[in-house]
């Protein structure tokens, strides 16, 4: 190698470099600069960031106090049955996905892949198998029994006899179904997936759409759950769950208004990110409600007005769904598919304590 | 119900597949979770499309096998330069590649110190398994030790070529303290192999102690930090306090505190071929230890243990000049009479 | 001199044969149990996002992100885990406070927009990995029954410096960070098993 070559080289320019009091102080000032950033950069052992944009919380006394409600609610429910727990002759062992209410006030319970049939009175009356897949149940007053699955129908006679069925939805997109009811000869199916009711007749024809007349889209559906009743005058109450409201429907599809709106504090409000998740209309055309994230069930007047709560102690507080029955005297049957049981509540005198 | 169930210890949770399944499509294993739910994703029209949940990809086995076949290669490269081609700038250059690499674009993982951790881990507990690259980074440099020498120290490891960089106005130190020092390593790969094996469980008296398997040389790394350009505090601050000392002590950590330095000593001890400080023969002047920054050489030869294999001494060696073509420019090689 | 240097040379090349053999020994043994390069993963079937992803990984912003699966997501407004829920609601009824404390979450509206009343509308969840430092508090929030569930801590290998022993592994109290076999490695029996039993 060539002298004037390995001057030239790497280990000669080091040498020659640090005969120089550059690189040490560049050294220096790198190090430093590393551990300033390092000390501002890591976040590891610090608290966090505080939250952005959080207003003052209110008084937690105050707070305590608006939680409960302002007036003091005139209806009160006490439970008087369980129907289907774990101690009972008739478990349900692994799902419990509806109720509803047939002729002669009989229960039926959707769950284990049968519909469970009871008496008013709890007693157990008969099971049949039905499809797999099912999703919801209901029942016509001739005491036909139509059941839901994803993109079917089904319907059975009282006795379990299989009557005939059809798919629900549209061919490339088959209905999400999560509610059916019967009214006057119609099956109305909830899609999900759809975002709409849809109206059947008994042969699968469809005659109708319900919540298509809505400012953006149908309803609005987080939980992928649209659950609906029918009164005796023909008026369609459906969970609107991302918008917290109840909304009211003519047969037509005519909007006919809604109540409800979001709120942590009052009672009369739905919580978290959609509710109401569940409903049900009592013959005399009060509206029962099923909640989650707190697991409670409320009772209003058909234009919102609060009338009664059942509260969270009476449900598994990871219940997603509480499914609603009423019957003829008014009683609210609850089905809680965690505990996998069917609650009975009903009416009290004012002074007897909701909470048993 | 409790919605979280426990992951039932199936081979197929374990499978591949399962894990690919799960990362793709966590939305099939939601509907196992969530049975209350309804499967079907909201319908927003034809104008919406739902983006992909991006699962950006480890590196594949292949990139992963990369690794080893450049520690392999630049262990081959460094036995070469610093034995065959007698090298001090090819050193230079490789160990400052290695420092790219295996440093900075790797970020200091998988690295060999911390590997003594995962070997002894692997080793008390069966159910613990480390991969191939711990298994190669671990062994290399130790087979590579036993026939060179410590090769990896001088121009692969990342930690010893930045300390090696800084060393800017090399100082001795008084060899008496430089022994002592040495023996710190030693101290330090058993507290690193009791805690990464065991951990420490202690009751003195009242006095408790109670400290689960921890990977200390890792938490304590002083160079990572800069490599990742990121790090906790101290981790960054004991960085800044070797590399400050370092501009004065040659590789104050490789030397005092570096535990799987302390291994490579003594496998070198014993090692097949070392480093030959001249080529031929010895004119006992001495530059040779002048110009090692490491106090390694003792009576004009290499201390096989202390010896990083940074070539700086055949750079100062006059013999070595002069075969290699001359000495340096401003220099000339004058033979002193006894 | 030479006698002494044969001992020596004896010695060494003793010791070097027993090294080789020992090295060759624990690298056999260990090798024989490698069945599969493995990364570290989140099992969420495990996490109880208990907030160490964010506090122990080595890099000063976690490597540990939350990832929204957006099939899953409910899109909704009144997100629970974009907002506080039970924060002070501002003048429409929407609370004001947010969950994430670094402000990683961010929302779009999709599908049609109405101005007035949000409640209208559908909202698209995503994360600012920039940001987000795998705190998991939005994760918490969007577990059922508040939410979907759609939202959970993954360890992005984007950032992920792939430690010789995960950091956080060492610390995870439910043994949530586990091994899974690298795609694209030729498929083998049971890959590498972290927990001790």
């Amino acid at each position: 190698m060539e002298p004037d070559e390995k001057n030239g080289t790497p280990e000669r320019l080091l040498d020659r470099l640090r005969k120089s009091w550059f690189p040490p102080a560049a050294v220096l000032a790198a190090m430093a600069g590393i551990v300033a950033a390092a000390y501002r950069g890591y976040t590891g052992p610090q608290p966090p960031l505080e939250k952005p944009e959080t207003p003052p919380a209110p008084e937690p006394a105050a707070e305590k106090e608006a939680e409960q409600p302002p007036v003091p609610l005139e209806l009160h429910y006490a439970r008087t049955a369980v129907i289907g727990g774990r101690d009972s002759l008739h478990p349900f062992r692994r799902t419990l996905l509806g109720v509803a209410v047939g002729s002669g006030d009989r229960i039926h319970a959707l769950g284990d892949g049968e519909v469970r049939i009871f008496e008013a009175g709890g007693s157990f009356v008969r099971a049949w198998q039905v499809v797999s897949d099912v999703t919801c149940l209901g029942t016509a007053p001739d005491g036909r029994i139509v059941v839901g699955a994803p993109g079917r129908i089904e319907i059975y006679d009282e006795a379990g006899r299989h009557l005939g069925g059809f798919a629900a939805g549209e061919k490339d997109k088959p209905a999400a179904v999560t509610e059916v009811r019967v009214f006057g000869g119609e099956v109305l199916v909830a899609d999900a997936a759809a975002r709409i009711i849809r109206r059947y007749d008994t042969s699968g024809k469809q005659l109708g759409a319900i919540g298509t007349r809505t400012k953006t889209g149908n309803f609005i559906l987080p939980n992928k759950w649209l659950d609906f009743d029918v009164d005796a005058r023909g008026v369609v109450r459906a969970t609107d769950t991302g918008r917290h409201q109840v909304s009211a429907w003519g047969l037509d599809g005519e909007p006919l208004g809604s109540f409800g709106k979001f709120g942590m504090r009052n009672a009369e409000d739905f919580v978290g990110c959609c509710n109401p998740v569940n409903l049900a209309i009592a013959p005399d055309g009060r509206i029962v409600t099923g909640e989650k994230m707190v697991a409670r069930v409320k009772v209003y007047e058909p234009e919102g007005r609060l009338l009664a709560l059942i509260g969270p102690e009476n449900f598994d507080p990871n219940c997603i769904h509480i499914h609603l029955a009423v019957d003829s005297k008014g009683r609210i049957l609850a089905a809680d598919p965690v505990r996998r049981e069917v609650l009975v509540f009903s009416r009290v005198a004012k002074d007897e304590d909701s909470k048993q | 119900m409790k919605w979280r169930m426990t992951s039932p210890r199936s081979p197929f949770l374990r499978s591949r597949r399962f894990w690919l399944l799960f990362l793709v499509f966590a939305a099939l294993s939601s509907s196992l979770l969530f049975a209350q739910y309804q499967k079907s994703p909201p319908d927003f029209g034809d104008s919406y499309s739902f983006p992909s949940p991006t699962h950006p990809e480890p590196r594949s086995a292949l990139v992963r096998s990369l690794d080893i076949v450049l520690l392999a290669a630049a262990l081959g490269t460094g036995t070469w330069l610093i034995l065959k081609r007698r090298s001090r700038n090819g050193v230079l250059m490789l160990s400052i590649a290695s420092l790219a690499y295996f440093g900075f674009y790797r970020k200091g993982c998988i690295c060999p110190i911390g590997s003594i951790q995962n070997v002894t881990l692997s080793l008390v507990d069966s159910h613990y398994i480390v991969s191939l690259s711990v298994i190669a980074f671990f062994f290399l440099p130790l087979v590579t030790a036993l026939l060179f020498g410590r090769i990896f120290c001088g121009a692969v490891c990342p930690l010893g070529a930045i300390q090696d960089l800084v060393l800017l106005r090399p100082k001795k130190v008084p060899e008496k303290l430089d022994r002592a020092l040495s023996w710190l390593p030693y101290v330090y790969l058993g507290l690193a192999v009791l805690f990464a094996g065991w951990g420490l469980n202690l009751a003195l008296g009242s006095l408790e102690i109670q400290v689960g398997r921890r990977f200390l040389i890792c938490e304590w790394d002083p160079f990572v930090g800069i490599f990742r350009v990121a790090g906790p505090f101290h981790m960054m601050a004991i960085g800044a306090g070797f590399i400050l000392l370092g501009m004065f002590y040659g590789r104050p950590y490789c030397r005092w505190l570096c535990p799987y330095g302390g291994l490579l000593a003594i496998l070198s001890r014993f090692a097949w071929k070392n480093v030959q400080i001249t080529p031929d023969k010895e004119l006992d002047c001495g530059l040779c230890a002048d110009a090692c920054p490491y106090g390694a050489i003792h009576d004009l030869r290499a201390d096989r243990a202390d010896c990083l294999a940074c070539a700086r001494c055949y750079e100062y060696c006059p013999r070595e000049l002069e075969l290699s073509g001359g000495g340096r420019a401003d220099e000339e090689l004058v033979q002193v009479k006894p | 001199m030479s006698e002494k240097s044969t001992r020596r040379q004896f010695i060494d090349r003793s010791v070097r044969v027993v090294g080789f053999a020992g090295i060759a020994g624990a690298a056999g043994l260990l090798a024989s149990r490698v069945s599969g390069d493995a990364v570290y993963q989140v099992d969420p079937f495990k996490c109880t996002t208990c907030d160490l992803c964010r506090t122990a990984c080595v890099l000063s912003l976690s490597a540990v992100k939350a990832v929204n699966d957006f099939p899953k997501c409910g899109y909704c407004m009144l997100c629970p885990a974009y907002m506080d829920v039970t924060s002070q609601p501002d003048e429409k009824g929407i609370p004001a406070g947010k969950i994430c404390p670094q402000d990683a979450l961010k929302r779009k509206i999709v599908g049609d927009v109405d101005e007035e009343d949000p409640n209208n509308n559908y909202y698209e969840y995503y994360v600012d990995e920039a940001k987000c430092d795998g705190c998991g508090k939005c994760v918490k929030a969007c577990l059922p029954p508040a939410g979907n569930g759609s939202l959970r801590l993954e360890i992005r290998y984007t950032y992920c410096v792939e430690c010789n022993e995960c950091a956080i592994r060492l610390v995870c109290p439910d043994d949530a960070i586990v091994r899974i076999p690298t795609p694209g490695f030729p498929p083998a029996g049971s890959h590498g098993e972290v927990e001790n039993d």
